[in-house]
């Protein structure tokens, strides 16, 4: 069981408030991304994965408040995978090079994709949210099966998704001025590995 | 169309925060309980008749908002372009009324009043605090992207163009506003320090809201009744 200490309880609600508020620029660039976990993995990578698992609970609850509809919460695993797979991936330095990063985003959207997919095909018969569903009704329409079309369609959102938040990490933590870097304990061993 | 908590007198105003919450859980575990597709059309009939009687009848016409673009796919997946419309009403009619048992709660339940519920019942002020903070903050940061979206176009950023280009148009919208929202962990940080906020003390709410023998019992319906169909089901 993890130890909320102050700084924990500043940092996570703001980076909740990160993955909701990073839609705002995906809808403005009108690229097919979420960049939803962006808070969840930087608090893998500044603190360490039991923070970031707190970070994603919070994270989809709000979601969840926030947008009306309880059903999200059954992605809850998707944000628990993420946290722990981010918080796995720093341990080993990947955010140290920008093509570590890349690679590492692509394993996430692949794990992410696998964990949503079940999901959104027993659960939601295949509808979820807005881009994804109609990708899904494409490949469907063109004759692939209905559990390949949802695995598809999540497959190549969430590759391109994790992909850039990954690679937003990596840019963000060169970003970072020394002073505040020096608070977070998992920065250096994100850039260098263990 | 109403989000989010509204005031009112009505039947679930009056009751207490977890009421109507597990009335919201009850309807999760009752949508896939029921027979299918006629027990979650009957649980949105009944939710429908809940929301007039509690004088919400504007969350009718949310969940139905919310609810229509879920039925347009399913009717296409599993109607137009596949052969299982049974599927698609049962999915359709499990969506919709869980939404409309979420929304009753939501609409009904001021956020304060749960906070100060959850405490009376003993959960730490660090939980209640992570989730009432969160919610502060989602709002002040969408505002904050919004104006950093504003001001960077301003300059000339450009968001259209090449994917690529548009991949990188957003390191210059996200690294201020990450920036700005690290920078202000510090400062909180102290002011939670000096609220004594991860002290282990269980806190004494002012006016925390009242509870009846009536609504545990209800509670305790909502917790038995559910199951008991779920386990039903299995047996049978």
């Amino acid at each position: 069981m993890i130890r909320l200490t102050p700084r924990l309880l500043a940092l996570i609600p703001l980076a909740v408030g990160i993955n909701l508020a990073m839609g705002k620029f995906a809808a403005a660039t009108s690229l097919p991304l979420f960049l939803d976990t962006v808070g969840t993995v930087l608090v893998a990578v500044l603190v360490g994965p039991a923070a970031a698992v707190v970070t994603g609970i919070v994270s989809q609850t709000a979601f969840t408040i926030l947008d009306g509809k309880l059903m999200w919460m059954a992605f809850l695993p998707v944000q628990l995978g993420v946290a722990l797979y981010a918080g796995w991936v720093a341990r080993l330095g990947v955010f140290g090079v920008a093509w570590k990063a890349v690679v590492s985003g692509l394993g996430l959207g692949l794990l992410a994709a696998t964990l949503s997919w079940p999901i959104a095909y027993f659960v939601f018969g295949g509808v979820t949210a807005g881009g994804v569903t109609v990708v899904t009704t494409l490949l469907t329409a063109v004759g692939v099966p209905l559990e390949w079309a949802v695995y598809g369609a999540s497959l190549s959102n969430d590759l391109l998704d994790k992909c850039v938040t990954f690679l937003l990490v990596y840019v963000i933590l060169r970003s970072l001025p020394r002073r505040m870097a020096a608070r977070f304990p998992g920065v250096e061993r994100a850039r260098s590995g263990p | 169309m109403i989000l989010g908590y509204n005031p009112g007198n009505g039947l679930l105003h009056r009751a207490h925060p977890f009421t109507s919450l597990v009335l919201a859980l009850a309807v999760v575990i009752l949508a896939f309980g029921l027979p299918t597709p006629t027990g979650p059309l009957f649980l949105i009939g009944a939710l429908a008749a809940l929301a007039l009687a509690a004088r919400l009848p504007r969350v009718l016409v949310t969940a139905f908002v919310f609810a229509l673009p879920f039925w347009v796919f399913l009717v296409l997946l599993h109607v137009v372009f596949g052969d299982a419309p049974t599927r698609a009403v049962t999915v359709g009619g499990q969506i919709t009324a869980i939404l409309l048992g979420f929304l009753l709660a939501l609409v009904s339940v001021h956020p304060a009043r749960l906070v100060d519920a959850l405490l009376q019942r003993g959960i730490s002020f660090s939980a209640a605090y992570l989730m009432a903070a969160t919610l502060q903050s989602v709002p002040r940061l969408r505002d904050q992207a919004r104006a950093i979206l504003d001001a960077q176009r301003c300059r000339g950023l450009v968001v259209r163009g090449s994917p690529w280009r548009r991949v990188r148009a957003v390191v210059p919208l996200a690294i201020p506003l990450v920036l700005g929202a690290l920078a202000e962990v510090d400062e909180r940080a102290i002011a939670l320090d000096a609220r004594a906020a991860t002290s282990p003390g269980r806190r004494t709410p002012l006016d925390p809201p009242i509870d009846s023998t009536a609504q545990r019992v209800v509670r305790w319906g909502l917790v038995v009744g559910p199951i008991a169909v779920v386990v039903t089901r299995l047996v049978s």
